[in-house]
């Protein structure tokens, strides 16, 4: 018996579900009574900040599941999900330092939201493309944290069925989307995680010959008439005999045990164009007339491995019931009776889950992780590109009465990107957009996922004939990263030199929130003086070109 | 005699089924939780073959009243 863990469990939904099936699924595996903690549902930002407070004990391991369509109003809104989702990768960096035991972490399945239905003609433009766009974000935001072990719940999802996985009276009623079944499935698949933490996986197959990597008998069919190929079932042993070699480059060890000649069997291994198999794939041979439980010790002897890290792969019910009986600690297996489904007879088995990779497997995994960057760097877009590809299309303009009270809302709500965070009553707003010695200026933006409306707002005042004042600059944080303050200041110096204004003058005054814009003067051309920063109207810094700009000013 | 319902309940609950009866509910039996009455849906509807609607599941809130929202679909037990 393995010591029993406890549990935290954590999701955009309720997982309570979770604390039953778990606790069976790893009982069953040898463990000891788990204990399990859940906290409130969909508050994992909160997790993140104090995972003990918010699961009420300390725990070993901690589990969060989640959902794009839970942690984000609209998931069909593009610019608002991806931030969300920035937004929980963060809230996992910060749990990573606030949580000392091991964490595990899904990724978004496709979201069951209406708007998401598959047989949505145009999805594969719209929600499937999103989504990918999501689960990218996530990966590339995830795989940075040292530490996180993910679980596959959107390939899970994915094999399972969206449609026979949801229960939308267990979503209204409990705020839990699953079906029992597809619980079930969840928990067996963090069952594999968490025991994959100490349980010792298996480190060598141990294949049998005929009828097993091939059809038919070599010492009697001769190596003409045994089956193995591109025709079934040849190719099914073709298939079995692929993912064999596939379990080698994880670091497994394949040996043979096989009662046989050992010139029959080399023959074919060398021979016979269509083994997938090569004699140097194979670590040791056991081919000759004595038990396949000798044959297993010799193996685990000469691996000087355990004879518990062995897994046996026979056709004979007979062979395997004699291992079972003489050696129980090795993991035993029949080939099925139905062939097409020997090649996925190791799959899905988690004999091989390996909880921490060796430094070898890291290395290879290095060097694969580099291939791949290199290939996507030069399909990686640039900022330019990206900016391109949203078709941003900037607004900006003299406010009129029509625009007041969204102004007004946000010179009052706005506190990261604001850089004086000076406040106004509507009436002030109003006097103001009357004020013929001022610029009250709003700023519209959109873009290929939709219209963000009125998020920017700038208040410019004339002081003399020359210098115009930046009272007030604030843009709304759902649309940064898009260049839009640098179009915004670009074409408030566009409209003060409509005014015959030569110079810009602006102040930042921090507060506890606006760290953000901090540089925001020096990064477009303004040289500090004193309290303010000053800058010449044609000096600013030019508005990005890949963005569609309009400058409107009242007659 | 054994009675199905109760042993249902008591099974999925893990209770004795001694401790119950019709007017046992989410306020008497501390199993008795919004996770068990997820497991008690997808037992009932496994048990007698029958689906159950939101409107239905939300009545369900004692044995005698599941018995009752199941008499009202013909199901006698």
């Amino acid at each position: 018996m393995s010591k029993g863990y406890s549990i935290g469990l954590a999701g955009s939904f309720t997982v309570d579900p979770l604390t039953r099936l778990l606790g069976k699924d790893l009982s069953e595996k040898g463990f000891e009574k788990s204990d399990f903690q859940v906290a409130p549902y969909n508050q994992l930002i909160q997790l993140g900040m104090n995972p003990e407070g918010l699961l009420g004990a300390k725990t070993d391991i901690l589990i969060v599941l989640w959902r794009i369509e839970d942690i984000t109003p609209d998931a069909m809104n593009g610019g608002q999900a991806t931030q969300d989702i920035d937004n929980l990768i963060e809230a996992i960096k910060t749990l990573r330092n606030n949580y000392s035991g091991t964490i595990i972490v899904s990724n978004p399945p496709y979201p069951s939201s209406p708007e998401f239905d598959v047989h949505d003609l145009e999805q594969p433009e719209t929600g499937l493309q999103l989504y990918q766009s999501y689960l990218e974000r996530w990966q590339n935001g995830i795989q940075d944290i040292h530490g996180i072990k993910q679980m596959n719940l959107a390939g899970l999802l994915d094999n399972e069925g969206h449609s026979t996985s949801h229960d939308a009276r267990g979503w209204y009623l409990y705020k839990q989307p699953y079906t029992l079944n597809f619980w079930k499935s969840i928990s067996a698949q963090l069952s594999r995680i968490v025991s994959a933490q100490t349980i010792a996986a298996k480190k060598c197959v141990v294949l049998d010959c005929d009828n097993t990597l091939w059809g038919g008998i070599i010492g009697e069919d001769g190596l003409g008439g045994i089956q193995i190929g591109q025709d079934f079932p040849g190719k099914a042993f073709a298939d079995f005999q692929k993912y064999c070699l596939h379990l080698r480059s994880k670091g497994l060890f394949l040996a043979i045990a096989s009662k046989n000649n050992e010139d029959d069997v080399f023959e074919v291994f060398d021979k016979h164009d269509a083994m997938v198999l090569k004699r140097d794939h194979i670590s040791n041979w056991q081919v000759h007339w004595n038990s396949k439980v000798d044959s297993l010790q010799a193996i685990a002897d000469e691996l000087n491995i355990g004879t518990d890290a062995l897994v046996f792969v026979d056709d004979n019910p007979k062979e395997i019931t004699e291992v079972q009986e003489r050696l129980p600690e090795v993991e035993c297996l029949l080939v099925p009776e139905e062939l097409a489904y020997l090649p996925s007879l190791l799959q899905n088995t988690g004999l091989f889950d390996i909880a921490e990779l060796t430094d070898e497997d890291k290395k290879r995994a290095d060097m694969m992780m580099a291939e791949t960057k290199r290939k996507s760097a030069s399909t990686q877009m640039s900022e330019e590109e990206f900016r391109k590809s949203l078709e941003l299309k900037i607004d900006i303009f003299e406010a009129e009465e029509q625009h007041i009270g969204r102004v007004t809302q946000l010179i009052n709500k706005t506190n990261q990107f604001n850089v004086t965070t000076v406040r106004r009553t509507q009436d002030e707003v109003e006097a103001l957009s009357t004020d013929n010695d001022t610029l009250l200026i709003g700023m519209d933006i959109k873009d290929r996922f939709g219209e963000y409306g009125l998020v920017g707002v700038a208040i410019v005042q004339k002081e003399t004939d020359e210098i115009w004042n930046i009272d007030s600059l604030m843009m709304s944080c759902r649309v940064l990263g898009r260049g839009a303050e640098t179009s915004l200041i670009n074409k408030i110096a566009e409209a003060v030199k409509s005014r015959n204004g030569k110079t810009l003058k602006g102040q930042y005054i921090e507060t506890k929130k606006n760290a953000l814009v901090k540089d925001l003067f020096e990064n477009h051309g303004f040289t500090q003086d004193g309290d303010f920063w000053i800058c010449d109207v044609d000096s600013v810094k030019a508005a990005p070109e890949e963005v569609d700009i309009r400058l409107r000013l009242a007659a | 005699m054994s009675d199905p319902l109760i042993d249902l309940f008591a099974d999925v609950l893990e209770v004795d089924a001694t401790s119950l009866n019709d007017e046992s509910s989410p306020d008497n039996v501390e199993q008795w939780d919004s996770l068990a009455a997820m497991h008690l849906v997808a037992a009932i509807e496994e048990k007698f073959s029958t689906q159950l609607s939101t409107k239905e599941i939300m009545k369900m809130s004692s044995i005698g009243l599941a018995r009752a929202a199941l008499k009202d679909k013909g199901i006698d037990v």
